[in-house]
């Protein structure tokens, strides 16, 4: 009997998406994926006492075998051109409301805009980052869209849990009335200097 | 990709009503105690006018965005009315949608850039790409949609439609070649039914090639034609004493 971490070494080289711990159990016939995580820890373990050329990742409710991110230049070097385009920033936005928010539908993302997201959706669908998951109860019973396993794996995740509490930055104008003397003045002339930049999430 | 029709906003890199205020907010370096909301509206309006009308649905988010802009300045600017209590709180929930919004998107926004730092980081990664080892027999379910089914179709239609032209097909005949071989059967035969020449099997362009050289024929007196009735069959006769014409025999 071989090494059972050469086994799963072998057989994260073999897969080509990430491989649960459960299936490890069961391939080496193991007692829990308890053991099968032990086991890749080993492995994480080997490599990194010793630096290789790869590293085992947990993503998307598994483990992937990839390179490290530093032999990157030698990779393109070797694909010649990197085929992989990167999202635009609306496609990123789009992305970031269903991944937050899902299941979720078209009006609501576009509400959340303040424009029409349809091409947007289209690219994110033909890349297989979201699909649709059913239909709302609601007038029109649109689509709605939630994220894929290939979402996780792009993003390097292991679940929609490890997405991070953002908050963004944003300043609200005060519009409180105020005496409206003051406010014809403000009204008048320019964009005062000096203003400040309240951070959100107050 | 991101042709998202309605960012037609040629400024900068803006996106969106919400991109844009948002914008605004923060370049607008304001004093938040006593906001000009007159600048903002200005700005706004300034953008309207650089943009590009055709995309109504657009302008029209815009404008809604700039009339809520107005309607709260304008409430700054009028004294608050005492008897005016309903107005008022709709002035109110109007400013408070507004920051919501705002605070939403500016949170996307923020979600957005995380996906993009990412994303970037990712791209250094190299995973395996392709399967070495066989299918398993069960599909990955999980990840499969309805629009899978349509692209997958889609694309079956595509490749037929992009099949077709690679049937070879022989050289239609010309009128002149079909204009002889009228003459030739009529040689041995007094007449005979457009039907027999151009029924069948034959493609609508030879149909075609075989009228015109009927057509033809009528025109150089060398033959005649009959219809008996609508759509009927065509009788086609040669016409006695037919001047020879090069190598076509004559009567």
């Amino acid at each position: 009997m071989p090494n059972p971490i050469d086994v799963v070494e072998a057989l994260l080289f073999a897969s080509d998406a990430p491989l649960e711990a459960e299936r490890i159990r069961e391939v080496l016939d193991l007692e829990d994926a308890d053991a099968a995580r032990d086991l890749v820890m080993a492995l994480t373990a080997r490599y990194e006492e010793e630096p290789r050329g790869l590293s085992i990742m947990e993503v998307a409710g598994g483990y992937r075998m990839v390179t490290r991110p530093e032999l990157a230049p030698w990779l393109v070097r070797l694909a010649r051109v990197r085929t992989r385009v990167r999202l635009s920033r609306p496609g990123l936005e789009t992305l970031a409301i269903i991944a937050y928010k899902q299941p979720v539908s078209r009006p609501e993302i576009d509400a959340v805009r303040g424009v029409n997201s349809e091409a947007t959706l289209d690219n994110l669908l033909e890349r297989r980052l979201v699909r649709i998951a059913g239909r709302k109860e609601a007038p029109g019973r649109p689509f709605v869209y939630e994220t894929t396993r290939e979402f996780l794996i792009a993003f390097g995740l292991r679940d929609l849990g490890d997405l991070p509490k953002i908050e963004g930055e944003l300043v609200i104008p005060d519009l409180t009335p105020v005496e409206s003397e003051h406010a014809e003045a403000q009204a008048q002339q320019d964009p005062g200097p000096g203003g400040a930049e309240q951070p959100a999430g107050s | 990709m991101t042709t998202d029709s309605d960012l037609t906003l040629r400024v900068g890199s803006f996106e969106g009503p919400f991109d844009l205020l948002l914008h605004l907010c923060r370049t607008n370096e304001i004093d938040l105690a006593a906001l000009p909301l007159r600048s903002i509206t200005d700005q706004y309006l300034a953008h309207l006018e650089a943009m590009d009308f055709r995309d109504l649905e657009a302008a029209g988010a815009y404008l809604v965005m700039a009339a809520t802009l107005i309607y709260l300045k304008s409430k700054l600017l009028v004294p608050p009315d005492e008897e005016d209590e309903q107005l008022d709180d709709e002035a109110l929930a109007l400013k408070q949608e507004l920051e919501d919004k705002l605070r939403e998107y500016a949170r996307v926004k923020a979600q957005g850039a995380w996906f993009g730092a990412r994303e970037l980081e990712m791209s250094l990664v190299w995973g395996r790409p392709g399967a070495t080892l066989p299918d398993v027999d069960e599909l990955p379910l999980e990840d499969l949609s309805v629009d899978w089914i349509e692209r997958a179709m889609k694309r079956l239609i595509e490749e037929q439609k992009r099949a077709r032209p690679r049937n070879v097909e022989a050289n239609p005949p010309s009128v002149l070649d079909r204009m002889t071989e009228i003459l030739s059967v009529l040689r041995d035969t007094w007449s005979l039914l457009f039907s027999s020449l151009a029924g069948g099997e034959r493609k609508r362009s030879e149909v075609v090639v075989t009228l015109l050289a009927v057509l033809e024929l009528v025109r150089q007196g060398r033959i005649k034609t009959q219809q008996t009735e609508l759509f009927g069959d065509i009788v086609i006769e040669r016409q006695a004493a037919v001047p020879a014409m090069g190598e076509t025999p004559s009567a």
